[in-house]
């Protein structure tokens, strides 16, 4: 036993120290599974970061109503008498001002990508202090609330990060109307951050929305208070709105990209074909370089299994140089990465890409996956090949 | 003759490797038919869209309604030769999922600013007098599997019936097709008047306009007319060409398209660089044997052309086989992706590019061995090897 790991230890480093000798090829199939790695990190970072903005947005204990079919918070509606209705609604909490409701209002506006230069739906969302506090980890990074019934307006984060014109104590206009922005709010990095708020009753005045809301949210007293809240709106034939809890519209809404990462694995499943050609390729020549050293350690009495993991150690190095070259380079460029997309309700969602330990044990599995493949045909050939015949092709 | 019996024998000396080059190079041209052809349908709105077609919408969001009088107040405007409007119905079919994009139109003067639009005369006049009428693309008919004649439930996600309800009932009277392939049927339309009348927000509004202008040079002028009659008004409008606005449109999917791409791209480069080393280092290992060749009196230019010729085979065999390939795919995938991604072909501008990056693969790897051996010394070539 003793001798075959010692003999596999010094066929191992022969192979990595001859390794220079082969310096294209080598360097050809690091390259080439570095960008497999690469492409698929890329991918999952942004489903990732994307899922991420969406779920954390969400509160488990938040009532979340919307008209029945309307599928997201644009096209909802709600008359002033159907947020009274809600407000009954049992297992809804309360507080000294009354029930935990806030109807809000959500109108798109335009305003300049900084990247594109171009003009891009943006959500300018009507709520009320008491919608204000339902949002988790909320807080204002500079300047102050708007005021009600004043034409002030705080902006996401994400707002200020990839729009032009957001920034504090700017006067901003939309169509005949002007805001000021008197703040920068955070909700730690989710959705809410690629918004404007600004107060309710306002938005109802100029953009001729009556005494009308779109969706309501209401906390409630229990995430059990569910079923109930839902039997509630099934007996009162004036609502016609659907209720779920919030965290489940945006798990609904996160998977709107999911389909990128489908497509990240598609496309690098297929790029690990093609880099598996090449790695092949590489080995293969790797075996016949060495041939004459593989048939003379054969011939002075190594075993079969020596010069056959030689080889799966060779293929399984440049494989693993690739993978860590390749999720290096994807932390470098792609980590944090921000961008924005068309989210659900027809708005831009600005979020970040977002790297993290699975996904690069993922990256990496498949680089491992390449050099196995790669290496075992060859080292199967380099191990099977009779002493005399090595000779001979080796010249 | 010889030559390519010579070629033929040095490509497939090695079939193994033979074999790993070319379907690696096949892997590459597979990704970037498809990928190319992915792009061009995503852009197909831009390029489709008529010189002369301009877009009126509400100056705040094209979300945002403007009021039905600015239909006749555009049409009084000098230089704008006729105008249709549009409104976004939300619907669906069946289940909220299934999303079928759908315009409230006013038919005639619709059809008369899409002239691209090719429906059988009478399926149209039949559409025309019939408001519960439907007319619907070719492609969304095909994918819901919708005959002429069907009566079917278009549900909105925006709007209810005034008789309660969100479903309406149509029948479809037509089925129309583009003049082009790439021109996008994969939506429906439906009558305005009907629409307006039986939806219960009421309010005479629409969506958007579209005009076509006299003559393309009169763009500009015209849009510049038309946003100043509205400015200080409740509803300000923001004119541009139809072109500018399917391209704004695009762009709102974002930066993630442009990561997209620069990412398939560079994988793109990445496999031909890989195979390029392989296919140079195939050739540098016969260094002995062309100077063999050389000793028995080839010329040194038709070594250079037997290289190059070798690699240029290469580069297309794997990437004909490649295109061919993703060819087949968006074939097979533009049938099941009609709603979402109408448009999809491998059009012969992508066909174009990828025969172009074969020639360059095939010389660029050709290249520098080929040179090497027009330069090689026999007597060094042999004392070397």
């Amino acid at each position: 036993m003793s001798t075959l790991m010692s003999q596999s230890a010094a066929v191992i480093k022969m192979n990595i120290q001859s390794l220079p000798r082969r310096l294209w090829m080598s360097l050809a199939m690091v390259f080439a599974s570095a960008v497999v790695v690469a492409i698929l990190l890329a991918f999952l970072a942004m489903a990732k970061g994307f899922d991420a903005t969406m779920k954390s947005a969400g509160s488990e204990d938040i009532a979340f109503f919307m008209r029945t079919g309307s599928a997201a918070e644009l096209n909802s509606s709600a008359s002033r008498e159907q947020v009274n209705l809600i407000e009954n609604a049992p297992g809804i909490a309360r507080d000294e001002q009354g029930p935990m409701v806030s109807p809000e209002l959500y109108v798109i506006v335009d305003g300049v990508k900084k990247s594109t230069q171009n003009e891009a739906n943006i959500p300018l969302r009507g709520l009320d202090q008491r919608g204000v506090a339902m949002r988790k980890g909320f807080t204002l990074v500079a300047g102050r609330m708007f005021n009600p019934g004043t034409d002030e307006l705080i902006v996401g984060a994400g707002i200020l990060r990839e729009f032009d014109g957001f920034e504090l104590g700017q006067e901003i206009r939309f169509g005949k109307y002007k805001w000021k922005v008197v703040g920068v709010f955070s909700t730690g990095g989710n959705v809410f951050e690629s918004e404007l708020w600004a107060d309710a009753k306002v938005i109802q005045n100029l953009y001729n929305r009556g005494s009308s809301y779109q969706s309501i949210r209401a906390r409630m007293t229990s995430p059990d208070s569910l079923p109930l809240i839902a039997e509630y709106l099934k007996n009162e034939p004036r609502l016609t709105h659907e209720v779920q809890a919030e965290s489940s519209y945006f798990a609904e809404q996160g998977k709107s990209l999911g389909y990128m990462a489908m497509f990240g694995w598609v496309i690098s499943s297929i790029m690990a074909l093609g880099a598996l050609a090449g790695a092949l390729n590489t080995m293969y020549t790797s075996v016949s370089d060495r041939a004459m050293e593989i048939a003379t350690l054969r011939a002075i009495g190594f075993s079969h299994f020596s010069a056959f993991i030689g080889t799966m150690a060779e293929a399984m190095t440049l494989a693993a140089i690739g993978s860590i070259v390749g999720s290096l380079a994807a932390f470098i460029f792609f980590d944090g990465l921000s961008a924005s997309t068309l989210g659900g309700s027809f708005t831009q969602v600005v979020f970040s890409f977002q790297l993290s330990p699975d996904l690069f044990i993922k990256g990496i599995s498949m680089a491992l996956i390449i050099g196995f493949i790669s290496g075992f045909f060859p080292a199967w050939r380099a191990a099977r090949v009779p002493v005399i015949v090595a000779f001979q092709t080796a010249r | 003759m010889k030559d390519f019996y010579l070629i033929y024998k040095n490509l497939t000396r090695k079939k193994m490797r033979l074999f790993l080059t070319t379907f690696a190079i096949f892997i590459a041209f597979l990704i970037f038919g498809a990928i190319m052809s992915l792009r061009s349908a995503l852009n197909a709105g831009v390029e489709m869209s008529a010189d002369n077609r301009l877009v009126v919408v509400h100056k705040t969001s094209f979300t945002n309604p403007l009021p039905y009088a600015y239909v006749n107040k555009v049409k009084a405007i000098e230089g704008v030769k006729d105008v249709t409007h549009a409104n976004w119905f939300g619907g669906y079919y069946k289940e909220p999922r299934n999303q079928v994009v759908s315009f409230a139109v006013d038919p005639q003067s619709y059809m008369t600013v899409y002239p691209e639009l090719v429906v059988e005369p009478e399926q149209l006049s039949r559409w025309y007098k019939n408001q519960t009428g439907i007319l619907v693309g070719e492609r969304i008919a095909i994918a819901n599997n919708w005959k002429v004649g069907d009566r079917i439930p278009l549900s909105s996600n925006i709007f209810s019936q005034k008789t309660g309800g969100q479903t309406w009932e149509f029948e479809i009277d037509g089925i129309f097709k583009g003049n082009e392939e790439k021109i996008d049927t994969s939506y429906v339309l439906i009558h305005y008047k009907y629409f307006n009348e039986t939806q219960s927000w009421g309010g005479d509004s629409i969506g958007w306009l579209i005009l076509t202008t006299l003559d393309a040079s009169l763009n500009e002028q015209v849009a510049k007319v038309i946003d100043s009659e509205f400015a200080n008004s409740n509803n300000e409008t923001d004119t541009s060409t139809e072109q500018a606005f399917n391209k704004a449109f695009i762009d709102q999917i974002g930066n993630i398209g442009l990561i997209i791409f620069g990412v398939v791209f560079m994988a793109f480069f990445t496999i031909l660089i890989v195979v390029g080393n392989t296919m140079v280092l195939a050739i540098r290992e016969r260094t002995n044997e062309i100077a063999v060749l050389k000793t028995l009196g080839f010329a040194s230019s038709r070594i250079f052309k037997m290289v190059l010729v070798e690699s240029c085979l290469l580069a297309f065999l794997g990437g004909l086989l490649g295109i061919g390939g993703a060819f087949i795919i968006i074939k097979g995938a533009s049938e099941q992706m009609a709603r979402f991604l109408p448009n999809l072909v491998l059009g012969s501008d992508v066909l174009l590019q990828a025969l172009a990056y074969m020639l360059v693969l095939g010389l660029i790897t050709g290249i520098a061995p080929a040179i090497s051996a027009l330069r090689l010394n026999i007597v060094t070539a042999f004392s070397r090897g």
